[in-house]
């Protein structure tokens, strides 16, 4: 049988002094993760000279990079990519949001242990902190694809004001996935060393610094089935190429969030109560 | 449904009562039954206070009423008022070893009787003054024989049939209630159970068996490591704690000042965690877990690391929210000493086995004796 825990809190008619204290369940999940996201922020910029300017720095020069080994190889092969330093970061920063959210959401609930055996806290605030903390990273990123884009006179369009949408149907994808990592790496471990190597090769299949075109017919069919290309897709179509998306990205974005979120809240619930005898 | 106590393996004895739960009216019948030695070598006791009040009429015993004890081994009454009664039972031998066995029983208004639940479950006692209510909670551990962290072991095992799981009863038939306003103690060695009986009451680990009902707020002491970040601030650590302890952003700014004038470290407040002593985090742990009224505070070995000094400023703390009666304490600890100048009730645990409830002298006496 349950442990049933009446909270107090519920009984406002006998609000005293010491009820004040605290917040009902719902207020409280959305204090806690907010203190975390904010831990993770102080603690990521720390004692470092630049603070937040790494998280604009980081995307730019990762994209420096690549643009100068791959722009020769890539850009004369298609030119229907347009400018391709910034089909690279908008690819870039899209994939490293996903990439963050998963990593970090996976190790999330094991990394908690000795607080979720002490005090009774909803356990999916973990791995949902996680991945709003990459978002907010990504917002950060968008200041380096704003430097890309005036440095090469992209101006954006009115499409541009649909970025929200793949960045958000993106966030509810990284949940369910995180919500399926954490709950896996509660019982076998393995998987957050062989999570790193799916998400190389996962990396590598998305066409981030290549174009689809180069790619043979029965991979272009594949990449169907690859979420991020339809992300990445969506942020290009708005940001780089102004046009809507078609409605295969659409659909391919909101499907793949869809099922993620459902799979994985229905993982996460079905185990939870089992994380205490594992962590 | 019986309270089981033993005595060191010589004898012990149970309380049977005739119903957990009666009307107005009914009659109440208590039995004792002993085994390991012929009943008549034991003469008994048999007590009852109504809500734990000892007012004149509220309660009643045999040794008051005929002035010794009894060589009766059971006991009927007729309740006059409703309420919950707390029954008391103490077995003494031809050795004056003594043993008390504390039940409860509900006495309803006949119109309250509440018709049959699903499961057996027991109804929940009227009123409030329970705040922790813990009806036949066991804990079953399937431990693998072996342990596996990796898929590959695992999968060898399952291949090779080899799976194979051994049951541990961590917990065994648990019954207590704690009230409000009340400081209970849990005693017991390494491993008896204790951190296991704490885990449920705070909501973190579900009984495999029974049912534990927690009203109100918990508020644990959260140690080094847990709610704590070495990087971060002193001030900073303050409010992460107090989220997670579900507190108010506007009330851990309206007591910030409190919480850090308790724990006396305000030349320390934005210094790095990482460089405070752990008796200092401990201290930082205490004032936040004690800066409002919980309905449950918890209390656990977290608190040893302080100095002596604020071991007592805490033990003060303490005291004082006992004493407002609206908060109640549930301290862990295997030092007798705490529980002994803290608690009024003690529960003692061995082995997963409920070994003995009752008045802190009582247990922490039987307890002691245990260790010479």
């Amino acid at each position: 049988m349950a442990t049933d825990i009446v909270q107090a809190e519920k009984d406002a008619a006998t609000a005293t002094n010491a009820s004040d204290a605290w917040y009902p369940t719902r207020q409280r999940d959305a204090y806690i993760i907010k203190e975390l996201v904010s831990r993770d922020f102080k603690l990521k910029y720390r004692r470092s000279v630049l603070g937040v300017a790494w998280s604009v720095l980081n995307p730019l020069l990762m994209m420096a990079v690549m643009a100068a080994v791959f722009s020769q190889l890539m850009a004369q092969r298609d030119p229907s990519i347009g400018n391709y330093p910034l089909y690279l970061i908008l690819g870039n920063t899209a994939f490293t949001l996903m990439n963050d959210a998963t990593a970090q959401g996976m190790c999330s609930i094991v990394d908690a242990s000795s607080l979720l055996k002490k005090v009774r806290i909803n356990r999916f605030v973990f791995p949902v902190q996680k991945v709003l903390f990459a978002m907010l990273n990504y917002l950060f990123s968008l200041v380096a694809v704003a430097i890309v884009m005036l440095c090469f006179h992209e101006i954006p369009t009115y499409h541009a004001l649909l970025l929200p949408v793949p960045v958000l149907l993106l966030g509810v994808f990284c949940v369910g996935l995180a919500l399926m990592l954490s709950t896996a790496a509660v019982f076998f471990r393995d998987i957050i060393h062989l999570w790193s190597v799916v998400t190389i090769a996962w990396m590598y299949l998305t066409p981030l610094f290549y174009s689809i075109s180069i790619l043979p017919d029965w991979m272009v069919r594949l990449e169907l089935f690859n979420p991020m290309y339809h992300y990445v897709t969506f942020i290009r179509d708005v940001m780089l190429w102004h046009q809507f998306p078609t409605l295969t990205t659409v659909a391919g974005c909101s499907v793949s969030a869809i099922i993620a979120l459902l799979l994985g809240v229905l993982v996460f619930k079905k185990n939870q109560r089992k994380f205490i005898l594992f962590i | 449904m019986t309270e089981r106590l033993t005595n060191s393996g010589k004898w012990g004895a149970y309380l049977e009562v005739s119903a957990e739960e009666l009307c107005l009216g009914d009659e109440l019948t208590m039995t004792a039954i002993v085994f390991g030695a012929p009943i008549e070598s034991f003469t008994f006791n048999f007590g009852w206070s109504r809500n734990n009040s000892w007012d004149e009429g509220e309660w009643e015993t045999t040794f008051a009423r005929a002035g010794a004890r009894t060589r009766q081994s059971s006991y009927t009454f007729t309740p006059r008022k409703p309420g919950r009664y707390t029954l008391y039972l103490d077995v003494v031998d031809e050795n004056e070893l003594q043993m008390t066995i504390q039940r409860y029983v509900t006495v309803l208004q006949p119109n309250l009787m509440p018709t049959a639940q699903e499961g057996g479950e027991l109804p929940t006692v009227p009123g409030d003054d329970v705040v922790v209510s813990v009806r036949d909670v066991s804990m079953v551990f399937n431990m693998a024989s072996e342990q596996f962290n990796s898929l590959k072991e695992y999968a060898i095992a399952l291949a090779r049939g080899e799976l194979r799981f051994k049951e541990f009863r961590a917990l065994n038939h648990i019954n207590f209630d704690v009230r409000r306003g009340e400081a209970f103690g849990l005693v017991g060695t390494n491993g008896s159970g204790k951190s296991t009986m704490l885990k449920i009451i705070a909501g973190v680990l579900d009984a495999s068996e029974g049912s534990c009902k927690v009203h109100g707020t918990i508020a644990p002491l959260i140690e080094l490591g847990a709610g704590f970040d070495m990087e971060l601030t002193a001030a900073e650590n303050i409010y992460l704690n107090g989220s997670l302890l579900g507190y108010r952003k506007e009330f851990i700014d309206e007591h910030f000042d409190d919480i850090v004038a308790f724990a006396e470290l305000e030349e320390f407040m934005d210094m790095p965690l990482k460089n405070y002593s752990s008796g200092m985090v401990a201290r930082i742990a205490f004032a936040v877990a004690t800066v409002t009224e919980p309905d449950i505070l918890i209390v656990d070995e977290t608190l040893s690391v302080g100095d002596f000094l604020f071991q007592r400023k805490c033990e003060r703390r303490i005291q004082e929210l006992v004493e407002s009666k609206n908060v109640t304490v549930l301290l862990v600890s295997h030092s007798i000493e705490l529980v002994e100048r803290i608690c009024q009730r003690v529960l003692w645990i061995e082995k997963g086995e409920q070994r003995m409830l009752g008045p802190v002298d009582r247990v922490c006496e039987a307890y002691n004796s245990l260790s010479n």
